[in-house]
């Protein structure tokens, strides 16, 4: 009983630790973003969208004639 | 008896609470970036100390150095001190910040997390104005210029005050 208490416990208490704002080192990396150059993402979109007629897929309207 | 050593000791894991204005300074000894004796808050009791916990890799930190350098020449001969507690995950990233942007107030490695879980530090950069007492007056989370001039007249007020 007591151990089922103590397992509980620790998951209720430290099982999800969030990072630290002062832990964010790594994170805060250039290369560690979701999205390191926007202008270059938002290119690479509309040629695959205009290529494969998959508009849409990363959230953008329009069909895929690559004219949006 | 060890049950409840036990669920103390996973409780303890819990963080402490955040350090607010009007709290006393949690005591914590620090060692310099640069090798040296330790810094202890207790050992600048008397004079008025802004704790910042900075990192180069944090934009507004990296903004706030150079007013924090020019408030700390300005003020340091009445009695004001500035702790950097540098958080970068290598010594060497604080180096080559600081080879562009050199301070000259104490600058102390927090690499267990002692002293940012001492003040419970929810954003980088924040800085933690003590007074000659110990006591925490201003918490500053974040960092721009309209934080620079109101820290310059917070300064300015404490120092004014008997230690």
């Amino acid at each position: 009983m007591k151990i089922v208490v103590l397992m509980a416990l620790a998951a209720f208490t430290a099982a999800c630790v969030p990072v630290a704002p002062y832990q964010r080192a790594f994170l805060a990396r250039d290369d560690m973003a979701l999205d390191g150059n926007p202008g270059y993402m938002k290119a690479i979109e509309k040629t695959y969208s205009a290529k494969e007629a998959a508009s849409g897929g990363a959230a953008v309207g329009g069909g895929g004639c690559g004219c949006n | 008896m060890r049950f409840a050593l036990a669920a103390l000791a996973i409780l303890a894991s819990i963080p402490a609470a955040a350090v607010e204005a009007g709290m006393p300074a949690p005591s914590l000894s620090m060692a310099p970036l640069e090798g040296g004796a330790p810094v202890t808050l207790a050992g600048l009791k008397g004079n008025v100390v802004y704790v910042d916990f900075w990192a180069s890799w944090c934009v507004p930190c990296r903004l706030s150095m150079p007013t924090l350098e020019d408030l700390y020449q300005r003020n340091k001969a009445r009695g004001f001190a500035v702790v950097g507690v540098n958080k970068d995950a290598s010594a060497s990233d604080a180096r080559r910040f600081l080879a562009r942007v050199p301070v000259s107030f104490a600058l102390v490695q927090d690499g267990a997390d002692a002293a940012a879980r001492g003040f419970d530090v929810k954003a980088m950069p924040s800085g933690y104005l003590v007074d000659r007492k110990g006591v925490v007056r201003q918490v500053h989370r974040g960092f721009t210029a309209e934080t620079g001039a109101a820290l310059e007249k917070e300064i300015d007020s404490l120092l004014k005050e008997p230690s």
